[in-house]
């Protein structure tokens, strides 16, 4: 660890749409009818990696998150 | 609003096929922009994208008279108008795609299996009637009670007037460049002719397959082997019918030994000639 606290971690973590959301878009407003070419779908294909890949990670971060044991926090919470 | 929807006014799209693709961009927006939705949505794009590359290669003039949409969904719900025509094209021209587990609306075909062409001996029961005489007399040799019984009751032949029977074939059974219909015929209900459409069975398929030109070609010509296959058997099924000691004796013959009558190889020649 580098000093940083949890949340601070997260809050410095850097924010991105998943790629296939942005495909799906750019997808959507294209005509069927003007066929991929293969370089299209290799690129497709890449993106396709990269957002499944992504889902996968949050997947695991998720699944180890709610493994972790509850913790007593030193300070108490703001409002509490 | 055609604007905002990426329909560009100059588009040559019917209005019909416009309102599709507007329907189904609405539809989408409406849902949530979940990355694991768009993750399907775009895969599902990319495989009709293919598919629709396929089309236009194979069937190029079906392609342009083509009034199928590319965006409203078919018969099988998972793919456009379009798609669903090029698997009935490849169904009626190339081989039987859609006969086997396939009359499921919900059906998936990114990757699909064959039904088998070949009589299933694994599981299913076996019905001599409806076999051919030369099939029913090869299985003398995996199911002998019964196929004796069946070749007495309709060729009046007795298992006692035969050679007694290896229990394993001679070597030459598997030889496929021997070009003998008796080799062929034992090598069919073996399952083993390198055809995957007479190869497998109902309970182990052949392979799963993917959608590409080559594997739809292999596959085309495959299937056209199949069934020139089956149309060899006619020829053994007459010589069996016309003299069924001799050729019974030959098959015995074959399965011990492993020799073939010259005749065998003569008959055979002639009947390819006349089938090309």
């Amino acid at each position: 660890m580098d000093g940083r606290s949890p949340l601070e971690i997260l809050i410095e973590e850097g924010e991105q749409i998943n790629p296939a959301i942005l495909l799906a878009e750019e997808f959507m407003r294209r005509d069927a009818a003007d066929l991929l070419v293969a370089e299209e779908i290799q690129r497709a294909e890449e993106i396709l990696y990269n957002a499944r890949t992504e889902i996968d990670v949050i997947r695991r971060q998720v699944t180890a998150f709610e493994r972790s044991p509850a913790h007593p926090s030193p300070e108490l919470p703001l409002g509490f | 609003m055609s604007a905002a929807l990426g329909l560009a006014i100059s588009h040559p799209l019917s209005f019909d096929e416009r309102l599709s693709k507007s329907i189904e961009y609405l539809s989408y927006k409406a849902r949530s922009h979940d990355a694991n939705a768009a993750y399907d949505y775009v895969s599902a794009i990319v495989s009709e994208q293919q598919k629709y590359a396929l089309y236009k290669e194979m069937f190029p003039k079906e392609w342009s008279c083509s009034r199928a949409s590319l965006y409203r969904r078919g018969q099988y719900e998972k793919y456009s108008e379009r798609v669903n025509e090029l698997f009935h094209l490849i169904n009626e021209r190339c081989f039987p795609l859609l006969e086997f587990a396939h009359d499921d609306p919900e059906s998936e075909f990114e990757h699909f299996a064959i039904p088998p062409l070949n009589v299933d001996l694994c599981c299913e029961e076996i019905y001599f009637d409806n076999l051919r005489t030369s099939y029913a007399a090869g299985l003398i040799f995996y199911f002998p009670d019964e196929a004796w019984e069946f070749l007495n009751e309709r060729l009046k032949v007795s298992r006692g007037a035969f050679p007694e029977i290896n229990s394993d074939p001679h070597p030459n059974v598997w030889n496929r460049k021997s070009g003998s219909l008796l080799g062929e015929l034992l090598r069919l209900i073996d399952h083993s002719t390198g055809n995957p459409w007479l190869d497998s069975n109902y309970c182990q398929t052949a392979d799963w397959y993917s959608w590409d030109r080559e594997t739809i070609d292999e596959l085309t010509k495959e299937f056209k082997a199949a069934n020139e296959v089956f149309e060899r058997l006619g020829c053994l099924d007459e010589q069996i019918e016309a003299d069924p000691k001799k050729m019974l004796s030959a098959l015995i013959n074959f399965w011990n030994n492993g020799r073939l009558p010259d005749q065998r190889r003569v008959k055979r020649k002639r009947r390819w000639r006349k089938i090309q």
